[in-house]
C-alpha cells in the first residue's frame, strides 16, 4: 500500500516537474516575441500585426540556411536574427515612417507587409511544413522522468540572455534612456534632442530581431508553416494586454504569468480550456484594468 | 525558393536515372498520340473543385497534380471508352479556399459554365455551400470525408477513403502481433477530422482488448508546443501511443516529443505523411514499428493482384519524378483512384452523364476500389450506402521505410463488431443524424 | 447649398446607377451572378463598418457581428422554426442587442485599447461557437440552413435559389439599409458621430454624453452588419467559425481603407473594385498563388500614396481636367 503511494507521489512530481520546464521553455519564446511588439508599439505607437511574421520569417531563414545549404545551425541563428530586424528596418523606412502621425495607417500597412511575407514563403517554400532535422538530440535527465532537450535549453538561455542585455541596454545607455524618454513623452523628447528617426530605427531593429530569433531558435521545434505567425500574434496580444500595452517588464512578466497557466491547464485539463483560460484572462484584465495589470494609468 | 532549386535538381538527377521508364512513357505517348488522330475523339471535362491556395491547400493541390499524372496516362492511351466513342479527360479545377461561399460560385461555374460531368471536393466545410445547387443539378460529387454523407446527399459519395473506419485494421493488426501492448492513450486535433477518428479508434481498442488509461487529449488546432501535451499522455506509462487523424503538422512535433520524452512504447496513426522527416528529427529505431494506414506507392506489395489501381509503382515514379519524393502525400494517388472507379462506371453505363454513372456505379454492387473489389456501405453510420468499403492495407515502418505487412476486410471487422462502432460514434456525436 | 444643376445631374447619375444595378445580372455569367450577390452583402458589411467608424473607433470584431447575425438567423429559422425574413430581422437585431451588451466593457477603452479589446470579444464568440457543438454545432458549424421562402407571384414562382433573384432581393433590403445608414449620417445624430471623433472633449464639454453615442453608433452599426450575415447565411446554406475570423476582417480593414472612409461612397468602391480585381480579373489570369501578396501590395500602396481612399481620385481627376489647383490647398495658403 506504502509501496503504492510512493509510487503515485513520484510520478505526480515527476509530472508536476516536467510540466514546469515545459512552462520556462513556453515563457521563453512567447517573452521574446512580446517583449519585441511592446518595445515596437512604446517607441512607435504602432502595433506590428506583422509581428508574427516576423516570427515565421526567422524560421524560414533556418530552414533555408541550415537545411538547404547546410550552414552551421549557430551561424543560420544569427543571420536570421540579423536578416528579420533588417525587415524591421524596411518597415520603419517604408511603412512606419511616412505613417508616423497615422497609427492606424501604420496598423493597416503591417497588415500589407504580413501578406506579403506570407505569400513570399509559400512562393519560396511551399504551403506545407518544413523540415528541419534538428542540430542537436542531447537531452539532459534531470531526473527519472523529466526531460530538458538541449535544443529548448538554446530558446530558455537565449531569451534570458538577451532580454537580460535589452533591460541593462536600456537602463545603462545613453541611448536607452533616450528610447525610455521617447515611449514616455515623444514630443518632450524630440525637445531634448533626441532623433526620433534614430531611435525608431533601433528599436525596430531590437524588436524585429527578438521575433526573428525565436522564430530562428524553435523552428526545429515547431516544423515552420507559411501560416505559423497568426497563432503565435493571438497569443502575444494575450500577453501584451494583460501586462499593459507599452510596458517591457508587463510583458514579460505576462508571458511567464501565461505559459505557466496555459502549460498547466494543458496538462492537467486539456489544451482547449487551456486556450479559453486564456482569452478569459485577457478579457478580465480588459475590462477590469485596460492598462493591464502593469500598465499606468490610461492614456489618452 | 531554395526548395524549388532543389526540387529542379532532384527532378534532373532522376530523369536521367530513369531515362528507360521515360523512354517507355514516351512511346506510350507517341502511341497514344496516332491514336487521337483516326478515333472520333470527344472530350469530358471533370470539375476539381479543392482548396489550392491556403493552409488547407495540401489537401487539395497534391491531388491535383496527380490528376493530371492520370489524365495523361488514360489520354495517351486513347482516352475512356464510353459506348462507341473515346472520351479524353480534362481536368477544370477552381480553388474554393476551403470557404463554402467560393465553393458554391465554383460549382456553379463548373456545372453552368463548363458543362463537367463530375465533381470531385475535398469536402468538409466545403461542401454544405454546394450541397443544394449539386442536388438540385443531379450533379455527381465525391469527398473525401465521408461525414459529409446523410440521407439527404444522394449524389455524393465517397468512394475512396472511408476516413476513419479504415483505422480499425491497424489496431487489429496490432493486437495480433503484439498482444502484450495493452495500455493505450489517444490525442487528437478538436475538429471534425479528429472526433470521428476517435470514435473509431475507441471502437478498435475496445474490440481488440485493450484497455484506454487517459481520456481522449483532444488539443486545439492552433496549438504549437507539443511538449505539454506529450507529458499528460506519457503520464500514465502507456504500452500504445494512437496520434488518431491527426495532421502531419501535428504527427511530426507528437513523434519529436514521444521521443524526447523517452517514449518506449509503440506508435499507432491514421498518416505518417513524410515519415522519413520524422526519422530524421527522431531516431530509426524510435520510428521502427510505427503504425499506419497510407502506403508509399513504390511498394511491391502493390502489385498484389488484388489492388485494382492501375500501375501504382509508375504512378509513384512519374510523381516523384515531377513533383519531388518528398511531397507525395495520402491525397496524391486518392483523386486519381476516384478518377479510376468513375471511368469504370462511364465505360459499364456507356454514358457521361451524372445520373447514368451514378446509377452504374451501384448497380453491379461492385467497385474496383484502389485496394481490391469493395461495396458500397454506410446506412448505419451516415444514413446512406453511398461509401465504399472492402480491403485497407496496414503499413508498418521497418528499418526506416512503410511497407505494406497485410490488407486487411472492414467488412469483416464490422460484421463483429458494429455496435461497438455505434455505441462509440453515438457517444461522441457523430452518427448522421446526431449531426445534421 | 449645392444649386440646382448639381442636384440635376445626382439624379440622373442615381437613376443610371439603379437602371445599371437592376440590368447588371443579365449582362453577367451564371458565375458572376454568384460573385455579384455575395459583393453586394458585402457592400452592407463594409457600410455598416463605416457607420462605426465615424465616432472614430476603429473595431477587428466587425465580421464576428455580421457571424453573430448569420449564426442567429440560422439558428431562430433552423431551430425554433421561425419564418426567414422574421428570422433575419431577428438575426440582425441579436447582432444589435449583444453590440450593446458588449458597448459596456470595450467603451471603458479607446484607440488601441478599443481595436485590440474588440478583438478579444469577437475571439471569445468564436471560440463560444466552436466548443459549444449545441446549439452552435462546433467547427463544422451549421448546415441545411432553411433558405429564403420562393414567391407564387400565381404566374410564376420566384425561386431564391437562383442567384438572379437573391441578387434582386440583396438589392431591395442593402439599398434600404443603405438608405437608412446614409440619411443616420446626415442627421443630427451622424454629425454627433462626426463631433465625437474629432472633438470628443469639446463635446463632452457641451454635454453630449459620448458614451451614449458611441454605443449607438456601434449598435446600430451591428445591426446591418448582422442584416448582412442573415443575408448571407440564408442564401449559402452554411455558416461556421473560420468563415468569421480575422483574415476576414482584415479584407473588410483593406476595402474600407483602400476606398476611403471620409465619404459614404468610398468603402463601398473599394469592396467593389477589390472584388472585382480579386474574383474575375487576378482568376482569370490564373495568379491564384500571389494573390494575398498582390492585395498586400494594394493596401500598402494605397495606405502610403492614397491616404484618402479611392474616393479622393474622382475630385483629383476632375480638378485635373479642369485645370485648377486643388481649392483645398489655396483656402489653407489664403
Amino acid at each position: 500500500m506504502g509501496r503504492v503511494l510512493a509510487k503515485v507521489i513520484a510520478t505526480m512530481s515527476e509530472l508536476l516537474l516536467q510540466t514546469m520546464i515545459n512552462a520556462v521553455y513556453a515563457a521563453s519564446y512567447m517573452s521574446l516575441i512580446a517583449v519585441g511588439l511592446v518595445l515596437i508599439f512604446g517607441v512607435m505607437g504602432v502595433i506590428n500585426f506583422a509581428h508574427g511574421e516576423l516570427y515565421m520569417a526567422g524560421a524560414y531563414t533556418v530552414v533555408g540556411l541550415y537545411s538547404f545549404m547546410a550552414l552551421p545551425f549557430f551561424a543560420a541563428v544569427v543571420a536570421g536574427m540579423v536578416f528579420v530586424g533588417i525587415l524591421g528596418l524596411l518597415m520603419e523606412y517604408a511603412l512606419f515612417r511616412p505613417l508616423r502621425d497615422n497609427p492606424l495607417g501604420g496598423l493597416i500597412a503591417s497588415i500589407g507587409f504580413l501578406l506579403i511575407l506570407q505569400t513570399a514563403a509559400v512562393l519560396g517554400f511551399g504551403v506545407r511544413m518544413a523540415h528541419i532535422k534538428p542540430p542537436t538530440q542531447a537531452k539532459f535527465h534531470l531526473m527519472e522522468g523529466v526531460v530538458l532537450t538541449e535544443q529548448r535549453l538554446y530558446v530558455i538561455m537565449a531569451a534570458v540572455g538577451l532580454l537580460s542585455a535589452l533591460y541593462v541596454f536600456l537602463r545603462k545607455t545613453k541611448i536607452g534612456w533616450a528610447m525610455r524618454a521617447c515611449a514616455q513623452d515623444k514630443e518632450a523628447a524630440a525637445l531634448q534632442g533626441i532623433s526620433l528617426n534614430q531611435i525608431s530605427r533601433i528599436a525596430m531593429f531590437i524588436g524585429a530581431a527578438l521575433a526573428g530569433v525565436a522564430g530562428a531558435l524553435t523552428a526545429p521545434l515547431v516544423s515552420p508553416t507559411p501560416y505559423m505567425g497568426h497563432s503565435v500574434i493571438v497569443t502575444a496580444f494575450i500577453i501584451i494586454i494583460v501586462g499593459g500595452i507599452g510596458q517591457l517588464e508587463g510583458a514579460v512578466i505576462a508571458a511567464i504569468l501565461y505559459a505557466f497557466v496555459h502549460t498547466f491547464v494543458t496538462t492537467f485539463y486539456n489544451g482547449v480550456l487551456a486556450d479559453i483560460v486564456g482569452l478569459v484572462l485577457m478579457l478580465l484584465v480588459l475590462i477590469l484594468k485596460p492598462t493591464g495589470l502593469f500598465g499606468a494609468k490610461e492614456r489618452a | 525558393m531554395y526548395r524549388k532549386k532543389l526540387d529542379h535538381k532532384i527532378s534532373r538527377r532522376k530523369f536521367l536515372a530513369t531515362t528507360t521508364t521515360t523512354g517507355a512513357v514516351l512511346a506510350v505517348g507517341a502511341s497514344g498520340f496516332s491514336n487521337i488522330t483516326h478515333a472520333a475523339d470527344k472530350t469530358v471535362k471533370i470539375g476539381f473543385l479543392a482548396p489550392l491556395t491556403g493552409p488547407v491547400s495540401a489537401w487539395g493541390k497534391p491531388g491535383l497534380d496527380g490528376c493530371q499524372i492520370w489524365a495523361e496516362h488514360v489520354n495517351a492511351a486513347g482516352g475512356v471508352k464510353v459506348g462507341d466513342d473515346n472520351y479524353k479527360i480534362e481536368f477544370v479545377a477552381y480553388d474554393n479556399e476551403y470557404d463554402p461561399g467560393k465553393a458554391r460560385t465554383g460549382a456553379a461555374k463548373l456545372i453552368k459554365e463548363d458543362d463537367v460531368k463530375f465533381i470531385m471536393m475535398l469536402g468538409g466545410d466545403t461542401w454544405p455551400g454546394v450541397q443544394p445547387l449539386a442536388e438540385k443539378e443531379g450533379m455527381l460529387v465525391s469527398t473525401l470525408l465521408p461525414s459529409d454523407l446523410t440521407p439527404d446527399t444522394k449524389t455524393l459519395i465517397a468512394p475512396c477513403e472511408v476516413h476513419p473506419i479504415y483505422n480499425v485494421t491497424g489496431v487489429e493488426w496490432l493486437a495480433e502481433n503484439q498482444p502484450d501492448a495493452k495500455r493505450v492513450v489517444i490525442c487528437a486535433q478538436d475538429d471534425a477530422l479528429g472526433t470521428p477518428s476517435v470514435a473509431t479508434y475507441l471502437a478498435a481498442f475496445e474490440a481488440a482488448g485493450m484497455e484506454l488509461v487517459e481520456e481522449p487529449l483532444f488539443f486545439d488546432p492552433a496549438t504549437t508546443d507539443f511538449a505539454p501535451v506529450m507529458t499528460k499522455l506519457l503520464a500514465s506509462k502507456p504500452d500504445v501511443l494512437c496520434l488518431d487523424t491527426c495532421y502531419a503538422d501535428y504527427v511530426h512535433p507528437l513523434c519529436e516529443q514521444a521521443f524526447q520524452q523517452d517514449f518506449k512504447g509503440t506508435i499507432i496513426s491514421c498518416t505518417a505523411d513524410f515519415y522519413p522527416k520524422i526519422i530524421d528529427k527522431t531516431s530509426k529505431e524510435f520510428m521502427e514499428g510505427f503504425i499506419f494506414q497510407f502506403p508509399d506507392f513504390d511498394d511491391p506489395a502493390l502489385n498484389d493482384e488484388r489492388v485494382n489501381f492501375a500501375n501504382p509503382n509508375e504512378f509513384y515514379a512519374e510523381y516523384a519524378q515531377r513533383y519531388g519524393a518528398a511531397e507525395w502525400s495520402a491525397v496524391s494517388w486518392e483523386y486519381a483512384s476516384i478518377m479510376d472507379i468513375w471511368s469504370d462506371a462511364a465505360a459499364a453505363a456507356g454514358s457521361v452523364e451524372p445520373a447514368d454513372v451514378l446509377k452504374a456505379m451501384k448497380a453491379s454492387g461492385l467497385v474496383k476500389h484502389a485496394f481490391g473489389d469493395a461495396g458500397w456501405w454506410g446506412e448505419e453510420l451516415f444514413g446512406i450506402d453511398n461509401a465504399v468499403v472492402g480491403n485497407w492495407p496496414v503499413v508498418v515502418i521497418e528499418d526506416g521505410k512503410a511497407v505494406i505487412k497485410e490488407y486487411r476486410s472492414i467488412p469483416d471487422w464490422w460484421a463483429k463488431h458494429k455496435d461497438l462502432m455505434i455505441k462509440h460514434f453515438t457517444a461522441l456525436g457523430q452518427m448522421w443524424n446526431q449531426r445534421a | 447649398m449645392p444649386n440646382r444643376k448639381t442636384n440635376l445631374s445626382s439624379w440622373a447619375l442615381g437613376t443610371a446607377l439603379v437602371a445599371g444595378l437592376i440590368v447588371l445580372p443579365h449582362l453577367l455569367s451564371f458565375s458572376q451572378r454568384e460573385i455579384a450577390v455575395l459583393l453586394i452583402i458585402n457592400v452592407l458589411l463594409v457600410a455598416s463598418y463605416r457607420l462605426m467608424t465615424l465616432t472614430g473607433e476603429w473595431s477587428l470584431g466587425h465580421v464576428v457581428i455580421m457571424g453573430v447575425g448569420a449564426y442567429a438567423s440560422a439558428l431562430f429559422s433552423k431551430s425554433l422554426g421561425v419564418p426567414v425574413p422574421l428570422s433575419m430581422l431577428l438575426g440582425a437585431g441579436t447582432a444589435a442587442g449583444l453590440a450593446a451588451i458588449l458597448s459596456f466593457p470595450l467603451f471603458r477603452m479607446k484607440g488601441f485599447y478599443f481595436l485590440i479589446g474588440s478583438f478579444a470579444a469577437g475571439e471569445v464568440i468564436r471560440l463560444i461557437w466552436k466548443y459549444f457543438t449545441n446549439p452552435f454545432g462546433g467547427a463544422k458549424g451549421l448546415k441545411l440552413i432553411p433558405s429564403f421562402p420562393d414567391i407564387n407571384l400565381g404566374f410564376a414562382d420566384i425561386s431564391f435559389f437562383e442567384p438572379e433573384n437573391y441578387y434582386y432581393l440583396c438589392l431591395v433590403v442593402v439599398g434600404l439599409s443603405l438608405f437608412i445608414l446614409y440619411r443616420i449620417e446626415a442627421s443630427r445624430i451622424g454629425l454627433t458621430f462626426h463631433a465625437i471623433h474629432w472633438q470628443d472633449k469639446l463635446a463632452e464639454a457641451v454635454s453630449v454624453d459620448t458614451f451614449r453615442y458611441r454605443t449607438l453608433a456601434f449598435v446600430l452599426a451591428s445591426f446591418f452588419a448582422g442584416l448582412s450575415g442573415t443575408l448571407y447565411a440564408h442564401y449559402i446554406g452554411t455558416v461556421n467559425p473560420t468563415r468569421f475570423d480575422v483574415e476576414e476582417m482584415v479584407y473588410v480593414l483593406i476595402w474600407a481603407i483602400v476606398g476611403g472612409t471620409a465619404t459614404f461612397c468610398g468603402p463601398i468602391l473599394g469592396v467593389v473594385v477589390l472584388t472585382i480585381i480579386n474574383e474575375i480579373i487576378l482568376r482569370a489570369l490564373g495568379l491564384d498563388t500571389v494573390r494575398p501578396m498582390i492585395y498586400g501590395g494594394i493596401l500598402i500602396a494605397s495606405v502610403l500614396f492614397l491616404p484618402d481612399g479611392l474616393e479622393s481620385l474622382g475630385p483629383k481627376l476632375k480638378r485635373l481636367f479642369a485645370g485648377k489647383r486643388p481649392s483645398g490647398q489655396l483656402e489653407e495658403t489664403t
